[in-house]
């Protein structure tokens, strides 16, 4: 080997094959980003109103008209599910799912941040950067054949959504949630580090189509190492998903930061968090299901009571919701451990339904709220029937479907979350979900019925709500979907049955 | 052989020892010193192992740039460059029971999956090392193998810059 | 014709959707019409569906709807579609009557509410709801309407939502069905997982009912029994039937429709439905549910012998007439269960609705107390409503004689004890019904009282804590002058009239002399015949059976005519039986004992560890150090430690698993 043999090798750089299409979505939300950037900083004059978020709307909106193209690719029997960038990457229907969960997340909590952030005179275009790109962050992770990957993609998700808690820097809750937040997330992002050395340790490789490859080809003798790679991830993902016992940082974060921060935080954060479980778990450590299956158990089940019985005495509305998003994980969790197609499919119809009837409920308490993004207690709600009817029977809708009642799409995910459990053999985790969705029927019952009494006597009102267009906008999808998924699932379902996650061996 | 294990001895121990005081020392100028005795020491191993282009980023952004910020953190928040008393807190029994065990279930799980194994011997020459684990190497996974990560850390950093400026940023 | 099945449902639908857009442009009275049009228009669909179905042969009279696939649940689709067989069209029949009437009637009652576009609405929706229940041809459209029920029932309990105790017991109700609704949807999942289907019947025969004779016996026993968990919360029975009495906070007809007549039957309906798997559990199975059903009949008569509230004595007489059916059902004798609930949907809704036309007449008052002699002043009303007591105390040849009658038949045939608690409930039945329509409609009027003693009526109101003097249109007793009472408008009378011929020739369904006028056994032999026990007891005891039942309703009514109008024997009335045996005292302190205790204990917990950040800030002030630092930093360690401690434990249970 000559001196010149090394220069000629750098020079001839084999890049590898990188298939635009696939990545068409990621770059169109990046692009989105960065056009923010350069019209603020490059116009002198305000642009109209609403400029920033009609922008980021429509970002999402491009990113999931590619999905469309490129489910019709991967879900064609002949062409299939594929890697790109040198097996970086996957595509597969699971993939495109999770590029439309959270495109649909961004664009939700944009229509909300819209008027929030003029209401607190906070308007520019940081917000909507940071939400693109921590958006984009978390499809990198759902689309992550590599573990490096996926903690790349963890890390752009949570970064920007640290900055985003903080977002509103008049708020001493808002700034100490975004301090306690980054905290205990690079806390927990050193588990997760840790746990992809121990996976490379023990099977030799960070890729995931290799990982599942080396699992099926040995048998490990001394599986310890392996084991504790899963127990660490597990802490990563558990963190990022709000699964108990990592789920400290839950409640007050969402209640510290701003509200439509928060309702992208329950909504796209979270359903990247479970993409990442599902893909790595699920489908590359399927070998060894019988050994992280009863921990998942363990899991989802303190999550779903402590996330429904905790929530039952709280009075900040805020708050309850977060618990609320608490218990839905363990339910979502609830898929994860049955680790079947069906269950995962189950899972995948949650996190799409849970997407919208969050952002809907955070929705409404960011126009509850009021100026100054405080009014968040339970008599904030009071008579809310009276002053706004509409507002009063949307979040009504919201409510009933996360207590999971008949006709609206949050029953048909518990149903199928719990069949799949029943399904897997999990008759007591099956129960003991139940059980938790009958508990957590009170808490959405408390704030319905606080809705429809009219004040007491002397009670001065609740503050004036308004209703602005986008926050409407964003509503009135999240009740359509709740309301029509509820009634006519099939084609959702469909959808969720074709977007099981598979993993390829790099070389494909 | 021997002379690497003599080294890795004395590194091991004084990264540990260091790392000890670092959480123990009740002034803060002087943790933020610790940590450095423990960063290089994390570099050496890498010298050890012929990762020389680690070795050396190690040493420049660890060291370089995050010890000094942390100082320069130290300076401008005004926190008190003596000794600080109040450093310690009343959880701190509890946290080391977790450390330890935290240390002892790992320590095991590495002991038990490859006790004594041995690298296995290369013979190699410096060349084709060079090859595989020289800055060379890493310059040609990043564009290849690890182009998206690499893509991505850029989007990350990207993002950072755009929280820095929205933090730092006065009304 | 068959097809018109569609429409049953449909009607009801389309009038809450209309009332929802135009509800308000409507206003009083067409919106009221319009929900009675479509309601009765529902009625007429039933009938024609009703006459389509007589018109086949006996063993082909079922009929399979497919409205739309639905959603996918394993590897076939669940769909929206309807059973269309002797047993749902005599649940539609009368639901759609009885609630036409019931419709028409509000018409009247609901005169000059502020909500009254609203009241209808909810009113359709519950009619649509209820249709799909007994309509729908599998386990899930059944719970779709279930919930769908429970949910307007909910609503129209807390109809005047301002008041406090209506939204309490909106909220008790709706808390209780969820009970009841958790054991459905079990039963649900476990008729899943073993039958593999939770359709009832299928064409290609796939459905769960047509081969549950391969159930297991502990399987189908653990089946049945959580579908009767999920029966029992919505019907009423022990220890779910806490919610009923308190249910009737809401507007009369509502009490009528929903909590006497459809709603609070559809347990008994549920039951009969899978009464193939009910067949094949262990024997003790069906008995659990007729002990439940006598102890809960015998246990709510006995509470209504010393009601005040005119409401609540027809609330614990529904609670125990629904104890009747379900031990008919126990008893295996599915016909008289069905029998009883058409007849008692008939008096029932007939007392609800004369009740709610006394309130009416008095303005709004409900203590029997102060009532007395009404008959002069409401001829119609009290006529009806006399109907209506004979019928339910079981005297010949009114509807209730023939249908308890058959069921104390199948409780003597079942277990003699049965028989004898079905036969000391009929007594008090007569007793306390007997000692309504005295206090009510005989005796001396003491309305005037009413006005003297509101202060005092108020102190034992606040006493006995379920008594409401002014329960309804926000109007206090206290601002009118001595109300006379007066007769209700004619849309009020009538369907008190109809459900009156009802009540006195409902018995004429199903007479027991020969095979051939016993129509209701013949047109059910179809959906029962595999299923229905019939007792083995000769002609003669039945005859014995009936003379000792007619003996015992006239002993109920001599009683209670010595004691209230004659006044020869003073009323034993306790307290203890006021309160309904302070049973739900008992839960409302253990909820409030112990359970908020639990409650509270974790709060502290969620205080102490995780809340603690914001609640503990001052505290932390305290104990030294800024105050900025406490806010920011103080309890990031204590999440932490709990995030690390999380991890010792999921890296400890992977160790044991690696074999440590």
């Amino acid at each position: 080997m000559t001196a010149a043999l090394l220069f000629a090798q750098v020079e001839k750089v084999a890049t590898p094959k990188l298939d635009w299409a696939a990545t068409a979505p990621l770059l169109i939300l990046c692009g989105a980003a960065l056009l923010l950037l350069l019209i603020s900083s490059l116009t002198t004059s305000r642009p109209a109103r609403g400029t920033y978020a009609v922008i980021t709307v429509l970002a999402s909106a491009f990113a999931i008209g590619t999905a469309g193209v490129l489910w019709a690719r991967v879900t064609d029997a002949e062409r299939g599910a594929f890697t790109t960038a040198a097996g970086a990457l996957t595509v597969d229907g699971f993939s495109v799912f999770f590029i439309v969960v959270i495109s649909l997340g961004i664009a939700l909590s944009a229509l909300l941040a819209d008027d929030y952030l003029r209401r607190e005179n906070l308007d520019g275009p940081e917000l909507y950067v940071l939400m693109l790109l921590s958006g984009a962050g978390g499809i990198v992770m759902a689309m992550a054949n590599d573990l490096i990957v996926v903690f790349l993609g963890l890390e752009t998700l949570s970064i920007a959504l640290y900055v985003m808690a903080g977002f509103n820097r008049r708020r001493a809750e808002s700034r100490e949630s975004a301090m306690k937040y980054f905290v205990l997330g690079a806390f927990s992002s050193a588990f997760l580090l840790y746990g992809i050395a121990f996976i490379y340790g023990a099977t030799g490789s960070t890729n995931l189509g290799d990982i599942a490859g080396f699992l099926n080809a040995n048998t490990l003798e001394h599986t310890g190492l392996l084991l504790g790679g899963f127990a660490l991830l597990l802490v990563g993902f558990g963190f990022k998903a709000s699964a108990v016992p990592f789920h400290v940082w839950t409640p007050d974060v969402y209640q510290g930061a701003p509200t439509p921060v928060t309702a992208f935080m329950a909504s796209a954060s979270k359903a990247a968090a479970f993409a990442a479980l599902l893909r790595v778990f699920v489908s590359t450590f399927a070998e060894y299901r019988l050994d992280w299956q009863p921990l998942i158990w363990g899991i989802a089940v303190l999550t779903l009571v402590v996330g429904s019985v905790l929530a039952i005495v709280q009075t900040d509305v805020k708050r309850m919701m977060a618990y609320s998003s608490i218990s839905h994980a363990g339910f979502i969790l609830v898929g994860v451990q049955a680790a079947t197609a069906q269950g995962v499919s189950a899972a995948l119809f949650y996190v799409l339904s849970y997407t919208f009837m969050i952002v809907g409920t955070f929705g409404v308490a960011t126009l509850v709220s009021g100026k100054g993004d405080e009014h968040h207690g339970l008599e904030a709600y009071r008579g809310l029937s009276r002053r706004r009817p509409g507002l009063a029977l949307t979040f009504t809708v919201f409510l009933l479907a996360q207590a999971g009642v008949p006709l609206t799409s949050g029953f048909l995910a518990k149903f199928y979350v719990i069949g799949a459990a029943v399904d897997a053999h999990s008759y007591a985790l099956a129960l003991i979900a139940m059980l938790s969705s009958v508990v957590s029927a009170f808490l959405y019952l408390r704030i319905v019925v606080a809705m429809y009494m009219t004040d007491e006597e002397g009670a001065e009102p609740g503050p004036r709500v308004r209703v602005p267009l986008g926050a409407g906008v964003a509503l009135g999808l999240a009740v359509a979907f709740t309301v029509v998924v509820g009634i006519l699932p099939q084609q959702v379902v469909h959808w969720a049955d074709r977007a099981i996650p598979v993993v390829l061996a790099s070389g494909r | 052989m021997i002379a690497q294990n003599i080294a890795f001895g004395i590194l091991a121990a004084s990264s540990v020892l260091a790392a000890i005081r670092m959480v123990t020392t009740k002034n803060v100028v002087h943790a933020a010193l610790y940590l450095v005795v423990v960063l290089g020491s994390v570099a050496a191993n890498y010298i050890l192992l012929a990762a020389e282009f680690v070795a050396v980023v190690q040493l420049l952004v660890y060291i370089g740039a995050i010890v000094v910020l942390f100082l320069f953190g130290v300076m401008l928040t005004r926190a008190k460059l003596g000794h600080e008393g109040e450093l310690d807190n009343d959880q701190r029994g509890l946290a080391a029971v977790t450390a330890l065990l935290i240390l002892g279930i790992l320590g095991y799980v590495l002991v038990d999956y490859f006790g004594d194994d041995k690298l296995p011997q290369l013979n190699r020459t410096h060349e084709q090392l060079n090859a595989t684990r020289g800055t060379g190497a890493v310059g040609n996974a990043i564009f290849s193998t690890y182009l998206i990560p690499f893509e991505v850390v850029s989007v990350l950093l990207l993002a950072a810059l755009v929280g820095a400026i929205v933090l730092a940023r006065r009304d | 014709m068959l097809s018109a099945v569609w429409l049953i449902p449909a009607l009801p639908l389309l009038g809450a959707l209309l009332l929802l857009v135009f509800g308000r442009k409507l206003g009083e009275p067409w919106s009221g019409v319009l929900a009675t049009l479509m309601v009765a228009g529902s009625f007429v669909a039933g009938v024609v569906t009703f006459l389509g179905l007589l018109d086949r042969p006996a063993e082909e009279r079922q009929f399979l709807f497919h409205v739309f696939d639905w959603l996918p649940v394993g590897g076939f689709n669940v769909d929206i579609g309807f059973l269309v067989d002797p047993l749902s069209m005599t649940m539609v029949l009368f639901v759609t009557g009885v609630g036409a009437l019931i419709h028409l009637y509000s018409i009247g009652y609901m005169h000059g509410d502020r909500g009254y576009p609203r009241f209808f609405l909810y009113l359709n929706l519950f009619a649509f709801s209820m249709l799909m229940l007994v309509l729908g041809d599998n386990l899930l459209v059944t719970f779709l309407g279930w919930e769908g029920v429970g949910a307007c029932s909910y609503f129209l309990i807390s109809f005047w939502f301002e008041k406090m105790p209506n939204a309490v017991a909106g909220k008790k109700a709706f808390v209780t069905n969820r009970i009841g609704d958790w054991g459905y949807m079990l039963g649900m999942f476990l008729t899943f997982t073993t039958l593999g289907s939770i359709t009832y019947f299928a064409k290609d025969g796939s459905g769960f009912l047509q081969h549950a004779s391969g159930l297991t016996g502990v399987t189908a026993t653990a089946i049945a029994l959580l579908l009767f968990v999920g029966a029992a919360g919505k019907s009423a029975q022990l220890p779910l039937y806490v919610w009923l009495p308190d249910a009737m906070a809401g507007p009369t007809p509502v009490s009528a429709l929903i909590h006497a007549a459809t709603m609070v039957t559809s347990g008994v309906y549920l039951m009969v439905r899978v009464s193939p798997v009910l067949a094949q559990s262990y024997h003790w199975a069906p008995q659990v549910i007729a002990w439940i059903g006598a102890i809960t009949a015998l246990f709510a008569a006995t509470v209504a012998v010393s009601q005040r509230d005119i409401k609540k004595v027809l609330a614990y007489s529904t609670v125990s007439q629904l104890g009747y059916m379900f031990l008919a059902v126990g008893s295996g004798a599915y016909v008289a269960a069905i029998f009883h609930m058409v007849t008692h949907a008939f008096f029932k809704a007939l007392l609800f609705l004369g009740s709610g036309s006394v309130i009416h007449g008095m303005h709004d008052e409900q203590d029997m107390r102060f009532m007395g002699a009404l008959r002069k002043l409401m001829p119609i009303t009290a006529s009806t409503f006399i109907v209506g007591w004979l019928a339910i105390a079981g005297v010949p040849p009114f509807a209730g004689f023939w249908s308890k009658d058959e069921i104390l038949l199948s409780a003597w045939g079942n277990n003699k004890a049965l028989w004898a608690i079905g036969l000391v409930t009929a007594l008090l039945t007569a007793y306390y019904m007997s000692r309504q329509v005295f206090m009510v409609f005989f005796g001396e009027p003491r309305w005037d009282q009413a006005h003297h003693v509101a202060g005092e009526a108020e102190q034992s109101a606040a006493a006995v804590d379920d008594e409401r003097t002014d329960v309804a249109h926000g109007v206090a007793v206290d601002e009118h002058p001595a109300p006379t009472p007066h007769e209700s408008p004619w849309t009020m009378w009538v369907p008190l009239v109809v459900l009156a011929v009802l009540a006195v020739l409902g018995g004429g369904l199903n007479l027991p002399f020969n095979h051939d006028v016993s129509f209701l056994a013949n047109w059910l032999e179809p959906v029962v015949h595999a299923t229905e026990v019939v007792p083995d007891v000769a002609t003669a005891t039945k005859v014995g059976l009936a003379v000792v039942a007619i003996i015992a309703a006239l002993a109920g009514i001599a009683l209670a005519a010595a004691v209230y109008l004659k006044q020869r024997v003073r009323a034993v009335e306790p307290e203890l039986l006021l309160h309904a045996y302070h049973y739900d005292d008992a839960l409302a302190a253990f909820f409030g004992g112990p359970g908020e205790a639990l409650a509270e204990g974790t709060a502290m917990a969620d205080k102490l560890v995780i809340d603690g950040a914001v609640n503990g800030a001052g505290t932390l002030v305290r104990a030294g150090g800024s105050r900025l630092r406490v806010v920011q930093t103080g309890y990031v360690r204590n999440y932490a430690l709990g995030i690390a401690g999380g991890a010792v434990l999921a890296l400890g249970w992977f160790l044991v698993r690696a074999g440590l």
